[in-house]
């Protein structure tokens, strides 16, 4: 009970406040921009969490992503432009109920059910958490490396490309992640002789460069997007109740899925929009009108991914192995805060932990009044011309670049990696799954090599252990399930060849 | 730049393959079997097989189903095409070709005015007007500096241009 009140304690503080509201109204702005994506949001934020108290940081991050994960609904209804990925599965969707004339509805049930699945999402972190911490007490080493992997291979599964590539990219991270000194030996390894390689690749340059530097990229070689016609909305909130009614079963299946595509090391927001739009349209009773306006699948797929949202945080607190490509940029912030991850923070920094939960509830409820500001604000904020946001970005990512260790090196890598984003995304080879690799390799390296000197050389230790046998499993099924869809699709013909 | 995928995956399969070798030279550490070697060439053989099979072609009807969810959501792809002149494609080079230019420039000028020059030339690049390019130019970095030098404390270079605060 102490800790409880110490929690709120914690987050009541003036700092933590000015953090959430000022990193909410950031979130909402940069999420709804087309082409800034809510992990660019998160990565750029970075260089200020340095400067913030540990509860403040951590509340800036949870707060600045949960509102650029529903503001990226706002572009997708009103333009046809995503504004994040997470939104892309259902933008045709609200863009066609945009059409119709609703778009009141349309972004009303973004707003509502992406904060109803959000609080749904904190829920199941706060139940699932400290029951996993205390089955992770009992992890060795073994256990580590396969959790590690099958967030590896989560990653690439849920890469919307070539399983091989997205394979190849994670790989690309892995190896970036050997550079440096901090390996088995100390030996200095792909150096090259440069110095500032020794302490190895740092993730938030790679990170501001891969998410952000080719997003500049990409702008700079693709036509201006239509600018937004100014209308008038009508109440947003209004018919919400009657959604919520009508589609309750629908929402909680987007919950849920979402909570589960969360906790998944490695797959994110984007995966379960995507999966529960999908599973919307399956199980519907009249799947002919998605597509036409149908605020089925939107419910659904909106509750999902703001839910995958926090429960991404559960393997990234227990473990240190990041949910999705957000919590794998909140890993770096908590152990330069000195909340180290792992089963231990639930018992010795308890009321920092209760922090967390209340900043998720109070992020999720506040995001009805922002949002709702926002959406009204929309159309100018919208119709800032990409010319005078673009060059600042860029600005912004050198500086935070720099912030992070005051070197200049760091820009050199956030121009690299920018280049290497951009061409890597343009050929079918997912960034993500790369980026994860460069955050977990240390980790995955240390746990295979120590593995590795516990047991002789030998892999049979890997298996022996009942959990990690069961993760094992799990991996190698990550591993060879591509391979199983292809060979079913090539065992049954296409429907439409069956036709002919 | 659309490269082929033979071209990517004998990338990916080269780099594979120095992993490998670079990795097998770095010195043991004395009285244990399992060194610093060991990460690097399990790495570099997983690139040099999933290079080939990418080279070869496998896996690429995956990709064009994702390119077909997606085309169906956002139109077709907004890049600039292979009959675009060269000069526009090139513009892609400018943001790293930026980031460079502060690295070089930032001490010996100062943030305020190489910032200036940053966005000044990449407003410019997104066809914005002058009179929207010359006023973004001055005002952004000194916002910049506020936030970052005098809010944040990172210590930015203040060079020939230094800030009042």
């Amino acid at each position: 009970m102490n800790e409880l009140v110490e929690a709120f304690r914690l987050v009541l503080a003036p700092d933590v406040m000015i953090a959430i509201l000022l990193s909410s109204i950031y979130g909402l702005v940069i999420g709804s921009l087309p082409g800034l994506s809510a992990t660019m949001a998160t990565a750029l934020l970075v260089p200020v969490t340095f400067y913030l108290s540990p509860i403040a940081a951590v509340a800036s991050i949870i707060a600045a992503s949960a509102m650029a994960i529903f503001s990226g609904d706002i572009p997708g209804c009103l333009l046809r432009i995503p504004g994040t990925p997470a939104s892309a599965a259902y933008t045709d969707e609200a863009y066609a109920m945009t059409r119709n004339g609703q778009a009141e509805v349309a972004l009303g049930a973004g707003l509502w059910f992406s904060a109803l699945g959000g609080v749904a999402g904190t829920i199941s972190l706060v139940v699932m958490a400290p029951m996993l911490a205390e089955l992770a007490l009992n992890f060795s080493t073994y256990e580590y490396f396969w959790l590690a992997f099958l967030g590896l291979m989560c990653a690439t599964l849920v890469a919307r490309s070539s399983p091989v590539k997205a394979i190849a990219s994670m790989l690309l991270g892995l190896l970036v992640a050997c550079i440096g000194m901090e390996n088995p030996g100390g030996v200095p390894r792909f150096t090259f002789g440069v110095a500032e390689l020794l302490g190895g690749i740092e993730p938030i340059p790679a990170l501001v460069g891969v998410f952000a530097v080719s997003e500049v990229i990409r702008a700079i070689v693709s036509p201006e997007p239509p600018p937004l016609p100014s209308r008038r909305f009508g109440s947003i909130l209004a018919g919400q109740l009657a959604l919520t009614r009508k589609y309750w079963r629908q929402m909680t299946r987007g919950n849920v899925v979402g909570i589960i595509i969360g906790v998944l090391p490695g797959a994110g927001a984007d995966m379960a929009a995507w999966v529960s739009y999908a599973m919307s349209k399956r199980f519907s009773k009249e799947p002919k009108k998605f597509g036409t306006g149908h605020p089925e699948g939107l419910v659904e797929a909106g509750a999902s991914n703001n839910a995958s949202l926090a429960s991404g945080w559960v393997p990234a607190l227990l473990f240190g192995i990041p949910g999705d490509t957000i919590t794998a940029i909140a890993i770096g912030v908590l152990y330069m805060k000195g909340l180290n991850p792992g089963p231990t923070l639930f018992t010795e920094r308890a009321s920092s932990m209760y922090a967390l939960y209340i900043i998720f509830i109070l992020a999720n409820i506040i995001m009805i009044p922002l949002g709702i500001v926002m959406i009204r604000a929309a159309s100018s904020i919208l119709r800032a011309p990409r010319a005078t946001i673009m060059p600042v970005i860029l600005v912004c990512c050198a500086v935070g670049a720099f912030a992070t260790g005051n070197n200049l090196f760091a820009i050199i890598l956030v121009a690299a990696f920018g280049v290497i984003g951009y061409v890597m995304e343009n050929n079918g080879f997912p960034v993500a799954a790369m980026v994860l690799g460069i955050v977990m390799g240390t980790m995955v390296e240390q746990s295979f090599v120590t593995s590795l000197i516990k047991s002789d050389g030998s892999l049979l230790p890997f298996f022996e252990r009942p959990v990690s046998a069961v993760l094992a499993t799990m991996t190698i099924a990550a591993l060879l399930w591509p391979a199983f869809i292809w060979s079913w699709k090539r065992l049954r013909p296409r429907p439409q060849e069956q036709a002919l | 730049m659309r490269l082929s995928d033979r071209v990517t995956g004998s990338f990916v399969a080269t780099l594979g393959a120095l992993a490998t070798y670079g990795g097998s030279q770095l010195p043991p550490v004395p009285g244990q079997d399992v060194g610093p070697s060991v990460f690097p060439m399990v790495i570099g053989v997983g690139l040099i097989l999933c290079g080939l099979m990418i080279a070869f072609g496998i896996g690429h009807s995956f990709e064009d189903e994702a390119e077909a969810d997606l085309a169906a959501v956002q139109g077709p792809s907004q890049e600039a095409q292979p009959s675009e002149p060269l000069s526009y494609r090139l513009r892609a080079l400018l943001p790293p070709i930026l980031l460079l230019f502060y690295v070089y420039a930032a001490d010996r000028i100062g943030f305020v005015p190489v910032a200036a020059v940053m966005i000044f030339i990449s407003a410019l690049a997104f066809s914005a007007k002058l009179r929207v390019a010359l006023p973004l130019a001055l005002l952004a970095p000194i916002v910049i500096h506020l936030i970052f030098y005098k809010l944040l404390r990172v210590p930015l270079p203040p060079g020939l241009l230094p800030m009042p605060w």
